[in-house]
């Protein structure tokens, strides 16, 4: 039975977590790296905006699960996202700057961020996720498919723990899924993987998704 | 997986309809024959200005409409679904394999500063290729770097045997823009005439366009409706190697774990693989890992390798689905195809890989191999 066991999410003033029942204002989004990681990330300075706030809402999530990390220890878990903009602000940055150039030189370093899977790529790396990694999107770009794939790939494919989520320039939310044989960890689960894909179809805005998610884990806690 | 043995899978999912847009033209039989024919499509590049990037040479098709009024891969995917013989099942699900889909139109609105380009409709893709298809499903973009339609193969095959899906319609495209050209050679990328898979010299990729749609159902909904099989896609292992944006593992661990997934997701043995169509783009590194990666898991003794990636450029979203129905025509011809331009093997691939079509000789399965940016690996067992 796959279930949800941990919530991060991040926005332009506010982070926080839905098992830890959590929400935090905040001033510099680049020094909350300090806070948030674990452990030193290298580059984190030369990512695009898509993979800051992916990777937060990643570090919140694990940590909202129980699930500790390290680059250098690598772990069977998987990444799907999702949005609605793919790397359409990074596409403009890269070509904005090609042309600037005369048509000369592109610059690698923003290449590397046009492909919608990059951020989840960054992801993987800091956090040693081993696992499967795509970017999966429906027009409009809800959580459903993230959620989806990544539930069969528990079920199915034998996947201990799977994350899901969506990441924008300014918003995430990223959830940990896990299923019998990811059970070991910590905690209780925030809702089965029913009540989350309900959440999903709601096609609510990645606000609208942490409130809905943040209610489902009180009334969890009441019952 | 990683706590136990995964039962067979009831459900078993096959290709009953495939197709393919190349360099070669239209249709699996010019590229079959163009790749046997040891025939390679990497020349001269006239679509836009190259003269102060890496390159000039890509394998690109003849007869497309650059900035035009629709985009290059819906010009592509237009040609292929008017060659489709039988329609397409109505309750299909589409899944969209690109990395970069229309950014040729993204391209043409900066350039003629036209429009606010954040307005941009990234995702409208999927939308046009449903419409196209006469499908209810509006489409669901899968990219996952040059290993998008892998992937998205995968997935159609997780959906058919867990049920979710009974009819996936696969579509894989990407385009030769200017936009992906520059970038891959700012990477340095590129090599300047044409890639050389397994070769000893060999210095880069060359960067290649297609089209192809795969139709994949459940094999009794395909025998129920009388459909030929083309293939089974017996099992699939996707991984990540978490080690670096741009450059393969060092170990090879990423993919030889992709690997592992797929022989123990098709419950198969090493002896039931015939021959591996590896992802052999041609560039140092991601040859070396692969290689690295197959010589760990047939430590018994080598199986023949090969890579289309010399004939008809990296084709990058695309590359995926276009392999694995080469792989699938090549496991009905029981031959291996040739790796088009290799010439002076490389010492790790020596008595793996050929400049010439062999015999499959043993196994009745072949190994599809993807790796792209991020790290990503996709293996899929073909039968």
């Amino acid at each position: 039975m796959v279930s949800v066991k941990g919530i991060g999410w991040i926005n332009g003033t506010e982070y926080g977590s839905v098992s830890g029942d959590r929400r935090v204002r905040y001033q510099d989004r680049m020094e909350l790296r300090t806070k948030l990681f674990s452990c030193p990330f290298k580059g984190f300075g030369k990512l695009d905006d898509v993979s800051v706030m992916l990777c937060y809402a990643v570090a919140l999530a694990l940590k909202d699960a129980g699930i500790d990390y390290h680059a250098d220890r690598k772990q069977p878990a998987g990444l799907i996202g999702t949005n609605a903009s793919g790397c359409l602000q990074s596409d403009i940055n890269y070509f904005r700057d090609y042309l600037e150039s005369g048509r000369i030189m592109a610059r690698g370093n923003l290449f590397i961020y046009t492909l919608p899977s990059s951020p989840l790529g960054e992801a993987s790396i800091h956090f040693g996720l081993q696992g499967p990694l795509l970017y999966a999107a429906e027009p409009g770009g809800s959580l459903l498919q993230a959620f989806s794939i990544a539930a069969d790939m528990i079920r199915i494919d034998g996947l201990p723990v799977m994350l899901a989520g969506s990441a924008e320039v300014d918003e995430a939310i990223y959830c940990v899924l896990s299923g019998a044989a990811g059970q070991e960890m910590k905690g209780n689960s925030i809702c089965s993987l029913d009540e989350a894909i309900a959440v999903a179809e709601s096609g609510r805005n990645i606000s609208g998704v942490i409130n809905d998610f943040m209610a489902l884990n009180k009334e969890r806690h009441s019952a | 997986m990683e706590n136990g043995r995964i039962p067979p899978r009831a459900i078993r999912p096959v290709i009953t309809a495939c197709d393919m847009l190349t360099p070669y033209g239209p249709g699996i039989d010019a590229c079959w024959s163009g790749i046997h024919d040891k025939v390679s499509t990497i020349r001269r590049l006239n679509r836009f200005n190259t003269a102060s990037l890496q390159s000039d040479c890509a394998a690109f098709i003849e007869g497309l409409d650059y900035h035009g009024n629709e985009s290059l891969v819906m010009q592509m995917i237009a040609v292929l679904f008017a060659r489709m013989r039988n329609p397409l099942p109505g309750d299909a699900k589409l899944l969209v394999a690109t990395t970069k889909g229309e950014i040729d139109l993204l391209e043409k609105m900066i350039l003629e500063g036209r429009g606010d380009e954040k307005e941009f409709d990234a995702s409208g893709l999927p939308g046009k290729v449903s419409a196209l298809a006469g499908l209810k499903d509006r489409g669901t973009i899968i990219s996952a770097a040059c290993a998008s339609a892998s992937s998205a193969v995968a997935r159609a095959a997780l959906m058919i045997s867990g049920g979710s899906a009974d009819c996936v319609l696969v579509v894989a495209c990407d385009s030769i823009t200017e936009f992906v050209f520059a970038g891959f050679s700012s990477l340095m990328a590129l090599d300047k005439t044409a890639s050389r898979p397994f070769d000893k010299g060999r210095s880069g990729l060359s960067l290649g366009e297609a089209a192809a749609y795969a139709l994949i159902m459940s094999r009794e909904r395909a025998k129920r409706e009388g459909l030929e099989i083309v293939a089974e896609i017996s099992g699939w292992g996707l991984s990540d190697d978490a080690n670096h944006m741009t450059g393969p593992s060092r170990t090879s661990d990423g993919m030889i774990l992709a690997l592992e997934r797929a022989l123990h997701s098709a419950d198969c043995s090493r002896d039931d693989i015939s021959f591996i169509s590896a992802h052999g783009t041609g560039t140092l590194y991601n040859d070396q890992m692969e290689m690295r990666a197959y010589r760990t898991l047939f430590a018994n003794g080598p199986v023949p390798v090969y890579s289309i990636k010399g004939a008809l450029g990296h084709t990058l979203g695309a590359a995926g689905l276009v392999e694995t129905i080469i792989a699938a025509r090549a496991i009905r011809a029981r031959q291996v195809p040739p790796t088009v331009n290799l010439r002076d093997v490389d010492d790790d691939a020596a008595g793996w890989a050929f400049p010439e079509k062999q015999d499959a000789c043993k196994g009745h399965k072949a190994l599809v191999t993807n790796a792209g940016f991020s790290g990503i690996n996709t293996v899929l067992v073909l039968s």
